[in-house]
């Protein structure tokens, strides 16, 4: 069995496990509607996730995601409380929002050469204080949060019974996300600057290029992300997002995306993002204290690294193996 | 002896630069003794926390816990005081106590990444969940007063932080430039394979570096929690932040092997005027971040350019078109 096929069975492996967990402790968690409950929690993170999948692959991280997401929602309040753009106009500015965002990450990181860590917590900053900035404030000057609970706004936090409409995004971008990854030339770049830049320059390949695009993608994402989040909360705050953008992050390296770069695809970051939606919804069930739940939690992702740490390691010397096989 | 360079120059340059801009946009608020006085007691915090931890980013690695982690060993202490009944001897015991807890995290860290061989980044902000679970723990999530003795109170209020903060950099300062673990550790950071061919126990290094980012992330929390005069379980989350961003303006790269103690120092002396500068102009601090991140960017955009070779070619090339236009003409 291919090792990338062997990772998907154990992340879905790891998730079965995690559900049995939860099922044994709590009646309520393994019930279609918690179940359609927990991809709807999944889905915002999830969608991101297709983005930071694409950065971290080229070795990058993205740490301004929740920051965008707080911008993307302020701009889009500005509009809805102040003019009057119709609905899908104002959605397009948002989404024009993230790209622009996802481009100053990219030129600060690629053009300006600031490691990517740095980077994106300096435009983290900054895209915060602009969410700030711009906020809707009342008479007396102070920051509120903004109404946006026009029906045809709101809709976007509904769906179809409980199959909602965050939910189906989520598994159409997932799929187009992977599509691109494995089957176009940028996805293959993707792969190629993550693994070897040095190797990829002297092929041809664009680094500069591909690390922009990709962090436009993730701006694009937490657009998305950040529209379908205000349409369910019908609502923003100038703090929306804040400590968000670890959750992306967390999902992809759950689904066996390596921070190292050139390993991982979007199915594992979308088994990453349920796994840790079911992790929060059933530490909720077991009805703990938040105290307790941020324990619990920490612990389970150092399990899991810990594992996918060993498992790279056999998986490994499985490979040297059949390489010493072979020329024996 | 070697010439001073641009390069070398350029951070005390910047400082001087920085001090004339403030002074000159606050004249009467700025350049007064007190308020010099406050900068450094606030930088103290990130300046003790950076010394120590620049350990850790000397090896390439990162510690994300130490936000929570300040806030973790604030709490032991103070509920240790509390438990001594506000004795002197209970001071010594939290001091002890919070000290210990520091050390021991900063083992964990090292024992987790040395044995699994994983990534840093991911266990500590794993860790960094479960310190403020832990310090919510233990506090009920309630606000621990702790207003006297007058031996716990005095850590926080100047100039103790700022002789801790410079006793700190010094020690720091001085085990990387002058012993054999100094030189270790930046031989790990470089290229450690090399360094563990070349005999060096990477792994001891390296647990080594957690533990002292544990001890002085410990004294950070001593130190802020006597200032606050309490212990909260959210004292100190988002100072990693500052700390990472002090190191990175002092010229640390975060891929390890590059990056002294005075420049960490200078980077946290930076974040702190701008703090205070901002502060004095009425910015509120919500819109800190723009300002912090646009000198990140460029403090460390203007680094990183000169080390691009294509953009220093580039750069040679202009001037000597310049130049030979110059002749033409």
């Amino acid at each position: 069995m291919k090792q990338q096929t062997l990772r998907r069975f154990i992340s879905l492996g790891m998730l079965v496990a995690l559900c049995i967990f939860f099922s044994v402790l709590s009646k309520s968690f393994l019930t279609p509607n918690n179940m359609l409950e927990i991809v709807r929690d999944a889905a915002v993170p999830g969608i991101i996730g297709v983005g930071v999948t694409y950065v971290i692959i080229t070795s990058g991280i993205d740490l301004s995601t929740g920051a965008t997401m707080a911008l993307v929602a302020m701009v889009m309040a500005n509009i809805y409380k102040y003019t009057l753009i119709p609905i899908p106009i104002m959605i397009l500015i948002g989404i024009a929002v993230g790209i622009v965002c996802g481009v100053l990450n990219g030129l600060v990181v690629a053009k300006l050469h600031l490691p990517e860590f740095i980077g994106t917590l300096a435009t983290m900053g900054i895209f915060r204080a602009l969410t700030y900035i711009i906020a809707v404030k009342d008479a007396n000057g102070t920051i509120s949060s903004v109404a946006m609970s026009h029906s045809s706004y709101a809709i976007l936090g509904k769906g179809f019974g409980r199959i909602y409409f965050v939910s189906i995004a989520f598994v159409v971008i997932t799929i187009i996300g992977q599509i691109i990854l494995k089957y176009t030339r940028f996805g293959t770049n993707l792969y190629a600057v993550g693994a070897n830049p040095k190797a990829a320059e002297l092929s041809g390949i664009d680094i500069a290029k591909t690390r922009i695009i990709a962090y436009i993608v993730v701006g694009f994402c937490a657009a998305i992300g950040a529209i379908f989040t205000t349409g369910r909360l019908q609502s923003t705050t100038a703090l929306l997002g804040e400590g968000f953008e670890f959750n992306p992050i967390a999902a992809s390296v759950i689904g066996g995306v390596s921070l190292a770069g050139g390993y991982g695809e979007i199915i594992g970051t979308f088994i990453g993002a349920i796994f840790m939606a079911a992790l929060e919804n059933g530490v909720l069930k077991l009805q703990m204290n938040t105290a307790y739940q941020y324990v619990i939690k920490g612990a389970i992702i150092i399990l899991v690294v810990i594992f996918d740490a060993w498992f790279n390691s056999v998986m490994e010397k499985k490979a040297q193996e059949a390489a010493a096989g072979k020329e024996a | 002896m070697k010439k001073l360079s641009v390069k070398d120059l350029s951070k005390p340059i910047i400082l001087v630069a920085f001090f004339l801009i403030l002074t000159i946009l606050r004249p009467s608020s700025f350049l007064t003794v007190g308020n010099l006085g406050n900068v450094l007691w606030s930088v103290s915090i990130y300046g003790v926390m950076v010394s120590g931890t620049i350990f850790v980013f000397l090896l390439g690695g990162i510690d994300l816990s130490i936000g929570t982690l300040c806030g973790l060993t604030g709490v032991t202490c103070v509920m240790t005081i509390r438990a001594f009944g506000y004795t002197p001897a209970g001071v010594i015991a939290g001091i002890a106590a919070a000290l210990a807890v520091g050390l021991i995290a900063g083992l964990i860290h090292g024992l987790i990444i040395t044995t699994f061989r994983v990534p840093a980044f991911l266990v500590t902000f794993a860790t960094q969940t479960i310190y403020l679970g832990l310090s919510m723990i233990l506090t009920n999530n309630k606000i621990l007063d702790c207003t006297s003795p007058a031996l716990f109170t005095s850590i926080g209020k100047n100039p103790v932080p700022i002789i801790l903060m410079a006793v700190a950099a010094l020690i720091s300062w001085y085990v990387l430039r002058k012993t054999e673990t100094g030189r270790y550790v930046y031989a790990v950071g470089g290229n450690d394979q090399a360094a563990a061919i070349s005999g060096i126990s990477v792994r001891k290094i390296t647990i080594m570096a957690y533990m002292i980012s544990g001890f002085t992330t410990a004294i950070g929390g001593i130190i802020l929690s006597s200032m606050t005069q309490q212990g909260m379980a959210s004292n100190g989350s988002g100072y990693e932040q500052y700390v990472i961003m002090a190191g990175v303006i002092g010229g640390i790269s975060l891929l390890g092997g590059e990056g002294t103690v005075p420049g960490a120092i200078f980077g946290a002396m930076i974040i702190g005027l701008l703090q205070n500068g901002l502060n004095l102009m009425s910015v509120p601090s919500t819109q800190h971040g723009l300002v912090r991140g646009l000198v990140i960017i460029a403090a460390v955009g203007f680094d990183a350019l000169q080390r691009d070779t294509k953009f220093q070619s580039w750069l040679a090339k202009r001037r000597q078109a310049r130049a030979a236009g110059k002749s033409a003409a």
